[in-house]
């Protein structure tokens, strides 16, 4: 099937009222081919909400969600067909083993080739034999993620994949996605970790009480012309001479001797040039992280209300 | 005071799982944190603590009492919250809290009504059936249950894996809190960000072996420092390689192809470094950090190529 470049899939003015100010609102947002997507949020902002309004699985109030310009909710097997899915919950159906659910799942799929499944087996180190109502949580989560790649569907949406997961599992979970989006994939994956987004994702929206709060842009977020350095002196002379000098300042802690300033990424040999005359004791940069960039928005959000 | 020790503690269940001559002490009024994926031995080292299980060599005290042969004489001094929970069917939420309290012999109304709020356990789902409660809320009311009666020493075998990230964080400021009043503090996570924000010490369990213990402030202010710095063109880059002091910098890393390098160096050498620096044209200079979880790995990944941060 031909897929859509721009616009993937598509949220438009969605709204879905559980009552109790709980569900989404108006949601809007646009995912072209071939983007990683990362939706961070609380328990109950409407992440999952979203995510099965995309696969069709809940009949909107308001608005509607469309894979490749279908509507979802009219197109729910079309869509199947289109999306690997990992659900946050995982429930399986009453089978014994994992082979016996994955071999239904590829039946149910058509999938006649299941070598890509045996080498996300390997990769997972999963024994698929296991019992399916005996697993541990990380066991179930590898037997759903081996489930939702192994059609080599050209969209994944994944609910939480690594909540409630092991470091190393957390770690090859996030290698695996990766691959995908590498080999062309659009994803869309829901976390609570900014972290693993921010490694990861193009673009991260943040989802609060039903609502998009803010759409970040990772290449602008890593690729800032600014940085931020903390510097502390080991003598007041010092810290008076630089807390004078030309540097942007964001923070003073006087009683280490510290400044914090800003300055252009390029300005950085005007800055030791500067420093050299100086007797400092340390400098250490400080990140603008995703978690920062967002904490500082709700921030803003939260002072305009005032 | 040691209050929790682990000493010598041998449990083999064949085919290499198990924990082998695991020792570690925490002292009284200490977070010690516990790291190590699932299978590494945390939850076994936990189970013999809580006197589950009998162990093949050494042994696990708690406030000095051997834990397996005193196993009634600790149950009140101690609040558990275990890995995997499993609630007892057919109760409802306060019917498995009455369970714990008598099981304690502790009723202590107030701390118990301050968990349940800090928790956001209502009534309305404490009256419903255990059965049918979410994962997040079972584990919120394992924290409750754990806490409720105001131990002394709390041992936490992931009390907040499935919790979202402002539960988490209020599970952060609790622990801080109940420190302060005192409390000893084993918390085994996979949370990073938790045990970095909780824990005095942390130990690092791999395949059944404690390979690190150390003190997160260590860590945390390291005055050894990483500094990637890219140049403005390849003869800088390459008068740079050429002269710079062995003595005070090291490179750790290069990209030819970039100009960058990625070198380290003492804080009580960073005046020279700095003056060194201010002689060349750099594009850019950055601090990488090694967090936690960069140090976790490398204990799992030797050959984690500094490529991957770069």
């Amino acid at each position: 099937m031909e897929l859509k470049e721009k616009g993937l899939i598509e949220i438009k003015n969605l709204t879905k009222d559980y009552g109790n100010s709980r569900g989404i609102f108006d949601i809007n947002f646009s995912i072209n081919k071939g983007e990683m997507i990362g939706f961070v949020g609380t328990n109950g902002s409407g992440k999952t909400t979203t995510i099965r309004s995309i696969l069709g699985f809940i009949k909107p109030n308001e608005g509607a969600a469309y894979v490749n310009g279908m509507e979802s909710w009219k197109n729910q097997d079309k869509i199947a067909k289109l999306v690997g899915y990992v659900p946050g919950e995982i429930a399986f159906p009453d089978l014994k083993t994992g082979v016996n659910f994955l071999k239904s799942q590829a039946e149910y799929k058509n999938i006649k080739d299941l070598s890509y499944a045996d080498s996300l087996i390997k990769e997972l180190q999963l024994d698929p034999k296991a019992n399916l109502k005996r697993m541990s949580k990380g066991m179930k989560q590898k037997t759903a993620l081996v489930a939702a790649l192994m059609a080599d569907a050209p969209i994944i949406i994944l609910d939480e994949p690594t909540t409630g997961l092991d470091p190393l599992m957390r770690d090859a979970f996030l290698n695996i996605i990766k691959r995908e989006h590498q080999k062309g994939k659009t994803i869309f994956m829901s976390s609570h970790m900014f972290n693993e987004m921010e490694e990861t994702c193009d673009r991260v929206a943040l989802v609060s009480n039903g609502h998009i709060i803010d759409v970040a842009d990772m290449n602008e977020i890593r690729n800032r012309k600014t940085s931020e350095f903390k510097i502390e002196f080991n003598d007041k002379e010092s810290f008076e001479k630089f807390r004078n000098s030309k540097f942007k300042i964001i923070r003073i802690q006087e009683k280490y001797n510290q400044v914090t300033i800003q300055i252009d990424k390029n300005d950085i040999n005007i800055l030791f040039k500067d420093l050299k005359e100086l007797n400092v004791k340390f400098i250490s940069e400080v990140k603008y992280t995703l978690e920062r960039h967002f904490k500082e928005i709700m921030e803003e959000k939260g002072n305009e209300k005032e | 005071m040691d209050v929790i020790e682990v000493n010598h503690l041998t449990k083999d269940y064949g085919s290499g799982r198990g924990v082998f001559d695991v020792s570690f002490k925490v002292h009284e009024g200490e977070v010690f944190g516990f790291l190590g994926p699932n299978g590494a031995g945390k939850s076994t080292t936990i189970r013999h603590l809580m006197g589950f299980s009998h162990p093949d060599k050494g042994q696990t005290k708690i406030l000095n009492k051997n834990t397996f042969t005193n196993y009634n004489e600790i149950l009140n001094k101690v609040g558990y919250i275990p890995g995997e929970i499993a609630l007892p069917q057919g109760l409802t939420g306060y019917e498995f809290i009455k369970m714990m309290q008598d099981l304690y012999h502790i009723h202590n109304d107030e701390m118990l009504k301050k968990m349940l709020d800090l928790f956001e356990l209502k009534d309305n789902v404490l009256k419903g059936d255990t059965k049918h409660m979410s994962l997040g809320v079972k584990r919120k009311l394992a924290i409750v249950t754990a806490f409720m009666s105001d131990p002394e020493v709390l041992i936490l075998d992931e009390p907040t894996s499935g919790l979202d990230p402002i539960m988490q964080q209020r599970f952060i400021d609790f622990i801080m809190e109940e420190k302060k009043r005192g409390k000893t503090i084993l918390l085994s996570s996979h949370i990073f960000s938790e045990v970095d924000a909780t824990c005095d010490r942390i130990a690092i369990i791999k395949d059944g072996k404690i390979v690190s213990e150390f003190i997160s402030n260590d860590l945390k202010h390291s005055s050894l420092k990483q500094y990637k710095l890219v140049f403005k063109n390849k003869d800088e880059y390459k008068k740079f390689i050429k002269s710079y002091n062995n003595q005070i910098i090291n490179i750790l890393a290069k990209e030819d192809s970039k100009n960058k390098l990625l070198i380290s160096c003492e804080d009580k050498n960073i005046n020279e470094v700095i003056s060194y620096l201010s002689e060349f044209e750099i594009k850019e200079f950055n601090n990488i950090k090694e967090t936690l979880e960069d140090y976790f790995m490398h204990f799992y990944k030797e050959d984690k190529e500094f490529g991957g941060n770069f």
